[in-house]
Parts: structure tokens; sequence; C-alpha cells
């Protein structure tokens, strides 16, 4: 799925029709391909989830926070683990404050029924529930789904098959207004064909070199032309090696904020040597990719 | 399949047009098109300009295809359908293609760069449709030679002096039949239950637990008037195994990479979650053809190219795999490396992709062929480098072998 955001890259294209979103976006940081900024439109006008797929750090879960920001609405987010069950995204009974009116109302001696104890004021709205009790629609973001296990995934079916969700002691909740929602998964576990069939699906690739420049410069509006060019270049050479961990968009803008944070205007081997850490995370990267920097820093 | 791009005219107006290509989709690549997914489509072309032919590929893209694999198979079938024939000549065609059909000199690790997706074995089922499922399977190219072999359990050491070549043979379609599946299936299952990992954080209604489900025995007093006559448990299951399986496909390999390919075919049946991995100069994923094969039935896989009936890169596949898999390799990962360990390869890049699978996996071990000869010595310069990463070096060259490892493997991790 790389094709798409490939060929604008690569090919500058003509000035494409304004896109009100994607404006927002680049307003915001950040530099959304075409094929995702045609994903999010379809979002907001279709009313489907969106699964983005992609390796770490491509900017899954900011897409998701930039949508919200775009259209001025909330981000809620439900980050999924391992064991999380439906009871942890959705809703929980305070039972301390339960207990508390209970007490007091026997203390005042007050009969106490259900309706008083399972009312609203003891529902702890856990992210699924309150994203759609929202009166305006929020954009919800599903965090790393493959993260969590298949009954969960089954769970979150039903949720977005029906947008809505059964409270036994308050009865069936339907949304109010219906999120929009972004699920991003890492491929830690392969998801299922009826979730897959659920959404609309991206896959989102590292950008290209021309693209990730525009993110740098966008994100980091201060950098100097070279720094970020030379930045650019080295986190793409290092995409090509066997690294064990690639470093993602998340890391070149890291790294780009280290150098300029210690005044460095160009790469050079000393600001490669104190930096290394911000942009390869694992001992054995590092040592394999120090013949290619040093060859970037040179020149 | 009749609506291809060479078929009858088509309509020329869109919306037939969108679903005369989902059903090519369906029909010809198997993809999961409902009528779901077409008034969805339909849908996403109200959304987008649908004079900016790449505006429309981008919405239909999103909305039909599933998976990374479908992509480069959605792009050439787009190209052909919607592509105008006459007018200029199509700009993006020449830049798909290379990407699905040509496999890069050394192998498909173009991972590393622009497209860092795994390449699994279906990818390259729905490339080539035309020489794929619809063709009998018995027409293997030529010098398939692990398969005219007599079923001679003394075969490995001959393979060991005859058949190692670095260079890539054919690959050619796969047909591994055998009527060992109930003991190869019993094999599986015994090394399945001799997994022993801890418990799932998770807890689920059990019949003995941990810790009092309050809330299903208030339920379930409501019968007995209110009495909690009957105790209901939450408890921690165990854990469940994940099988990562490596299949070594290379020529010298011989017979022995059928039977083991047979028993991740059985693994497969008795675990939920496995995985299969075949490689020879290139890896492949053959997770979804085993899925998609019929139990009982000769496996039949389509042609794997470079992962299959070739020469032998073990420590780059391995490499490859470990990046590829990185995520999805926890300690309840069992990783199974099926292989003879006849590499001319770099041993170091085998012991860091080793290194890298062993810290992350419960459990990892090396079964090979060759190790059930009588006096055999672990000599192979690939078997030396591997041997201080693995959990276990164990001989695969039998059903009776595989259904040792369960014993063997059994209190490791």
């Amino acid at each position: 799925m790389s094709q798409p955001s490939e060929p604008s890259a690569a090919a500058p294209s003509p000035m494409p029709a304004p896109d009100p979103l994607r404006e927002a976006f680049r307003e915001r940081g950040y530099v959304a391909g075409d094929a995702l900024a045609t994903a999010l439109r379809l979002v907001v006008a279709l009313g489907k989830p969106l699964l983005l797929e992609g390796p770490a750090g491509v900017g899954k879960t900011e897409a998701a926070k930039t949508l919200a920001a775009a259209l001025g609405t909330r981000l809620i987010r439900l980050q999924c683990y391992e064991g999380l069950d439906a009871q942890a995204a959705l809703y929980e009974w305070n039972y301390a404050r339960q207990l508390l009116h209970l007490r007091a109302a026997e203390a005042g001696g007050r009969p106490v029924t259900d309706d008083d104890l399972y009312g609203p004021e003891f529902l702890m709205r856990r992210p699924l529930l309150e994203a759609i009790s929202q009166p305006t629609p929020p954009v919800l973001l599903i965090d790393e789904v493959d993260r969590a296990d298949d009954a969960f995934e089954a769970f979150l079916l039903e949720l977005l098959a029906e947008w809505q969700v059964t409270v036994p002691e308050l009865g069936t909740i339907s949304a109010t207004a219906r999120p929009h929602v972004i699920l991003t998964s890492n491929r830690a576990r392969e998801l299922s064909d009826a979730l897959r069939r659920r959404c609309l699906y991206l896959w989102v690739d590292y950008p290209s070199r021309t693209q990730e420049l525009e993110i740098v410069r966008a994100r980091l509006p201060g950098i100097s032309e070279a720094l970020a060019a030379q930045v650019t270049r080295a986190v793409h050479a290092l995409r090509e090696l066997p690294l064990g961990k690639p470093p993602g968009v998340a890391e070149t803008l890291d790294w780009a904020a280290a150098l300029v944070a210690l005044h460095r205007d160009h790469l050079d081997e000393e600001a490669l040597r104190v930096t290394l850490g911000a942009v390869l995370k694992l001992r054995e990267d590092q040592t394999l990719a120090r013949a290619t920097l040093e060859r970037l820093a040179r020149g | 399949m009749t609506t291809g791009p060479d078929a009858p005219p088509l309509p020329a107006d869109l919306p037939a047009r969108v679903v005369a290509f989902a059903a090519r989709l369906r029909a010809a690549h198997g993809f999961l098109i409902g009528p779901g997914e077409v008034t969805d489509a339909l849908r996403a072309l109200g959304a987008v300009d649908v004079l900016r032919l790449r505006e429309v590929r981008d919405a239909l893209r999103l909305v039909l295809t599933a998976s990374p694999a479908q992509a480069p198979v959605f792009d050439a079938e787009f190209e052909a359908f919607f592509r105008p024939r006459t007018g200029p000549p199509p700009p993006e065609l020449p830049p798909l293609l290379p990407q699905t059909e040509a496999p890069p000199p050394p192998q498909k690790v173009s991972g590393e760069a622009g497209e860092p997706r795994p390449v699994p074995g279906e990818s390259r089922a729905e490339d080539s449709p035309e020489e794929g499922e619809d063709q009998p399977l018995q027409g293997r190219t030529p010098p398939r030679e692990t398969e005219g072999e007599p079923d001679d359990p003394a075969d490995p050491p001959r393979l060991l002096q005859a058949r190692l070549s670095p260079h890539a043979g054919e690959g050619g379609r796969v047909e591994a039949g055998g009527d060992d599946l109930p003991e190869l299936l019993r094999a599986a299952g015994a090394l399945v239950r001799a997994v022993e990992l801890g418990r799932a954080r998770r807890r689920v209604p059990m019949l003995r637990g941990t810790r009092l489900d309050a809330r299903r025995t208030l339920r379930a007093s409501a019968r007995t008037a209110g009495d909690p006559a009957r105790l209901r448990w939450l408890g921690r299951p165990r854990r469940a195994p994940r099988f990562l399986i490596v299949l070594d496909g290379s020529r010298s390999m011989g017979r022995g990479a059928t039977l083991l390919l047979r028993f991740a075919h059985a693994l497969h049946l008795r675990a939920r979650r496995v995985e299969v991995y075949a490689f020879s100069t290139a890896l492949t994923r053959l997770t979804p053809t085993l899925r998609g094969a019929p139990p009982g039935e000769a496996l039949r896989l389509p042609d794997l190219g470079d992962a299959w009936g070739g020469g032998t890169r073990i420590g780059e596949s391995l490499l490859r795999l470990a990046r590829d898999e990185r995520a999805r390799v926890t300690r309840d990962t069992v990783v199974l490396i099926l292989s003879d360990g006849l590499d001319t390869g770099d041993p170091e890049v085998l012991a860091r992709a080793l290194r890298d699978l062993g810290h992350r996996a419960g459990l990892l071990a090396w079964l090979s062929p060759l190790a059930a000869t009588p006096g055999y010595q672990p000599v192979q310069r690939a078997v030396q480098a591997a041997l201080p990463h693995l959990d276990a070096f164990l001989p695969a060259a039998s059903v009776g072998d595989l259904h040792a490892l369960a014993r063997s493997l059994r209190g490791r991790w």
C-alpha cells in the first residue's frame, strides 16, 4: 500500500484540488499523503471505521490525534493491551460510591431502590461508552488493536456494527452521535477478516524522502534546511539496512529535534555520536549502522 | 469470471464498472467483497472527485482491500480496468507491476526500504492467478528432486553429499501428500500439550478458580431465592502457545521438507496460533495456504518460487523473519526451525538472527533431518553458529522423531 503515497512525492503532482481536511492537517504539522487524506475524508463522509496498519512510528496514532484537532472535536483513546476486556473498555460501577450512598440512605432512614444505586452518577464511563455518549461525534482512537486478544476483537465487532452497548442494569445505550473511529495495528497479531471487513483499510508506509523532509520542516519550523535534508537522507539510508528496529518518522523528528536543541546546523561525526540514541534504539543496530552513518556524516 | 479486462465491453457508467470490478476481485483473487463492500465503494465514490483517477483508486482500495498483500493485486487490476485504453499511455502501470512480479536479484528483502511488509504466500499466488490454482497440480517444473525419491529413511546422508547447491533452483508447485496425518496430528497434539506456559492475565469464568465471580454468583443466586448456593469462580486460563515454524524448503532437504511441511500443517490443525514460513533463497509466508488446505488431503502449495526447492540462505531468511515477526515473537512463542543446516551463507548473519529470535521467544528449537543419522555430528557451519543460541537441537527425519519431540522439549521453557 505504499504506492499511493509514493507517486505524489516522487513526481510532485500539480496542486491537488483544495482539500480542507488536508490543509487543516498541514496547518497542524501533519503532512498527509494522498491515500491517507482520502481515507480520512471517507471516515468522515461514510462513517466507517478506518484500520491503519503499518510499521511503528509512521504516524498512525498521530493521524487520529490530528483528525480530532482538525475537526475541532474530542479525541477519545482506547489503548489496547493483552487481557483488555469489555468491562475495562466500556464501563464500571463505582462500587465505593454506591456503598457510601447506601450507608447514607440507611442512616437517614430512606429506602434505596435499584434506580438509586444504578444511576448515571455511579456509572464510570470507560473510553468506548464515553465515545458513544458524546453529543458531537468525537474521534475514537482504538490504538494497537492487535495487542488485544481475539475475544475483545469479537466484542468490538458488535460495537462497530451496531453502535450500541448493553449495560445490564441500564439497558441498551445507543450512540448519540457516531464517533469517527480509527483503529491502528502494528501487526503484532493477524486481525480477523470480520474486523477488516468492517473497516476501511490503509497500509501506511514510511514516507518518501521528499515527504519526510516536508514533515520535518512542518514540525520543526526553525530547523536549517541543510540539517533537515541531511537528517532525512540519513534516516532513509538507515532504513535500507537490515536493522532490528528501523527508525520511524517519530525517530526522524526526535533526532532532528535533538540536533536543533544541541545547536547543530549540520550532521558531523561528533553530532552523530551524541545523538545516535535518538534514532537507533538497539545497540546492535547502532553497531551495524555506524559505518553508513559515518559515511553520511563525512558528506 | 467473465468480466476481465478483455471481456466484453463494460457499461460506460462508473457504478456499473465498480460493481463489475468488485466482482472481478472477488472471483479471480478471492477478495472478501460482499454487497456491503460494493455499496460502500459506491458511497465512497460519492465522497471523492471521480474525475481524478487517483482519488477513485485510493477510495476503492480503502474499501475493497483488507490486507497489504492485496494492494498490489488491486492496483494491477485497477490499472487494467479503469485506465482508459485510448489517449495518453498509462504512466503508472510499469512501476506497479515490477513490485509484484519481478523478484529482486538477491531475494525479496525489499522490506527494508520501501515495502516493509512480509510477502505472504498468498500474494504470490494472487499475482499469477493464471498459472495458479486452475491448473492440475501435478505439472511441476522438471527437476524437483524432492519428490521422486523413494521413501527411504536412510536418505538424508546421501543428500548431504549430493544436493548441496548454493544456487536457486526452480520452484514449482509443491504437493505434499501422505497418509500419515493421524500420526502427525498425534505428535502435534503432544507437542502442544507439552508446552507449559504460565497463566494468562485475563480472568475468565472457570469451574474452579482463584477468585470469586461475584457478579455471576449473585445472578445465579436469583434461582435459589437469593441464597448463593453455588459459588462461581474466576481464574486465569493457561496461556495458549503460539508456534512460529520456519521450514527449509531448499533442495538439500529432499523428502524431509514435505514431511515437515505436513507436520506444520498438523500443528496448524492442533494449535490455534501457528505461523508458518518457508525459505530457500527467499522467505515466504505459508500460513494462508495452510489455513485454506483441507485436512486429510494432500497439501498443495502454489508455486513458491525462490522459497522452495532452491539453494539455501538460512541466515538472511531468518534475519528477515526476525524482523518481520519481531513484534509477534513473545515469551509465548515457540520457534521451530526445520532445516538441515546446509548453508553457504555467512554464519554471523545466522547467529545474529537467532540471537534476536532467541531473546524474544519462549523456546527456540532447531529440528534437523540430518541429526537422525547415526553418528551425526553437528559440524555444518550454520549449525555450529546456531547451537549457542538454541534451546534444543533435535532430529526430525521421521514421524517417530516428531513423536519424540514433545518428550524432548517438555520442561524446557
